[in-house]
């Protein structure tokens, strides 16, 4: 085994923070991939340029998955070039893993990480936390997750290489993942209540106020999150017509 | 325009910090104009409208930090609830065109970045590759941006006095239109029937926490 340098290494972890820099419907992650993966590759072919050229033109074919998991596909991906695995297991490895990494960070932290994060940053400001109180807690407590999952997930793939997937399903991350997803429907309560407690005097308009968002809860729940477009249409179109009122006034 | 150009980058480029997300560069920008609480409030609004849509796949997403910024520059330029509403408004508008300019990039970098089906790929068109869309990125988000501030100082200077509505009727209508996007991501949360619970526990927790003090 090639044994890359702690300086490789930190540059491929480094350098993944670039992995969507040219994302694209037809390849994907692969050329950001491609190009994080360069500095051990560059020690492991030293003297083969053949060799480099080769291992290049594999990493940069089509791969995807969430981004912040695409460190342990990066770290696992090293590993196994560096014991020298054959090209075809590292290729089969790739196309097993994307589909889980994928998912799983979608789920761990698009759905439930970031949600909550943003939810628990909106009521901190709606109970009257300054602005930069409101900002610096949610960029510092987003980021402790996003990093420690990335540093976390470069170091699980390059000591577990191609059996990562073992040490991952060990971890039982979905119930991780459905937490996070229960702290965040608990924030989206309390959010929705600050908004209406807070702003709204009690009497006949608080009423109206909670019977119309009830509305508007039940009614996202119909369309889902495919309805996110003509919800902006709609908004904007009343207040188009408010505008349009104000100027004919 | 350097601000939004910047903030854009981290969207999906450059690290996704979440520096993007509305909430943030809507109070950034608010901080460079002077009025972060201005920032604070139009960002949190934009917030609550984006918050149900997730990145996943290819799939497309409303832009966040160009929209952010152009949104609290107009509600600067034009005081008082109906700025807030136009720059609401423009904010959609631009997210809107964000999400357009991204599919174009992503297909513009396509024919940038090497096809290994086609031919030879060498470790310098990938890295050329990587740093043109990076440079791209940063173009798309300034020139969004740009246009958005040109956009919104127009607007702003003729539509002065138009806005009928009150501060509370202006900000009642908005939150009235950020209970769908929550609506919706009570679903992707889980649903009703398996996390309502906690839904209830914190709007109840929420609601006696704010009339006791």
């Amino acid at each position: 085994m090639t044994t890359p340098t702690a300086c490789a290494q930190v540059s491929v972890f480094l350098r993944s923070f670039l992995i969507q820099g040219s994302w694209n419907y037809r390849t994907m992650l692969g050329g950001g991939f491609a190009f994080a993966i360069l500095p051990i590759l560059k020690e492991i072919y030293r003297g083969d340029p053949p060799g480099l050229q080769a291992a290049i033109q594999r990493h940069a074919d089509h791969f995807n998955c969430h981004p912040y998991l695409a460190d342990l596909a990066l770290g696992a991906v090293c590993r196994m070039e560096a014991e020298g695995r054959h090209p075809e297991e590292i290729r089969r490895f790739k196309l097993a893993v994307k589909g889980p990494l994928g998912s799983l960070g979608d789920a761990l932290v698009w759905v439930g990480w970031r949600p909550a994060v943003v939810l628990a940053s909106l009521a901190l400001a709606l109970a009257g936390a300054s602005p930069g109180v409101t900002v610096a807690f949610f960029l510092v407590l987003y980021n402790l997750g996003h990093l420690l999952l990335r540093v976390w997930g470069f170091r699980l793939g390059w000591e577990g290489g191609s059996q990562v997937g073992d040490a991952l399903r060990s971890l039982a991350l979905p119930r991780q993942a459905g937490r996070i997803a229960g702290a965040g429907m608990f924030l989206l309560g309390a959010v929705v209540g600050l908004v209406l407690a807070r702003d709204i005097t009690p009497g006949p308009w608080a009423v109206l106020a909670w019977c119309l968002a009830a509305v508007g809860l039940g009614l996202g729940r119909q369309v889902g999150q495919r309805g996110w477009r003509w919800n902006l249409w709609a908004v904007m179109g009343v207040i188009g017509l408010v505008f349009l009122h104000g100027w004919v006034e | 325009t350097l601000l939004g150009a910047l903030l854009a980058l981290d969207g999906t480029a450059f690290g996704q910090f979440m520096v993007s997300r509305p909430l943030v560069a809507g109070t950034l920008a608010g901080w460079a104009l002077g009025d972060a609480a201005l920032g604070l409030l139009l960002g949190g609004i934009l917030e609550l409208y984006f918050i149900p849509v997730f990145p996943v796949g290819g799939g497309e997403f409303p832009e966040g930090a160009p929209p952010a910024v152009v949104a609290v520059a107009t509600a600067w330029a034009l005081p008082g609830p109906g700025g807030v509403a136009l720059g609401v408004f423009l904010g959609f508008v631009w997210s809107r065109l964000g999400s357009a300019s991204i599919v174009g990039l992503r297909r513009l970098n396509g024919s940038l970045a090497p096809d290994p089906a086609q031919g030879p790929v060498s470790p310098g068109r990938v890295a050329g590759a990587q740093l043109a869309g990076l440079g791209l990125d940063l173009l798309r988000g300034g020139v969004l941006t740009l246009l958005g501030l040109l956009v919104g100082g127009w607007l702003a200077g003729h539509l002065v006095g138009v806005w009928p509505l009150t501060w509370g009727l202006t900000l009642g209508l908005l939150v009235l239109g950020a209970s769908v996007p929550a609506g919706a991501l009570v679903v992707a949360l889980g649903g009703w029937k398996r996390r309502g619970g906690l839904f209830g526990l914190g709007l109840a927790m929420a609601v006696l926490g704010s009339l006791l003090l």
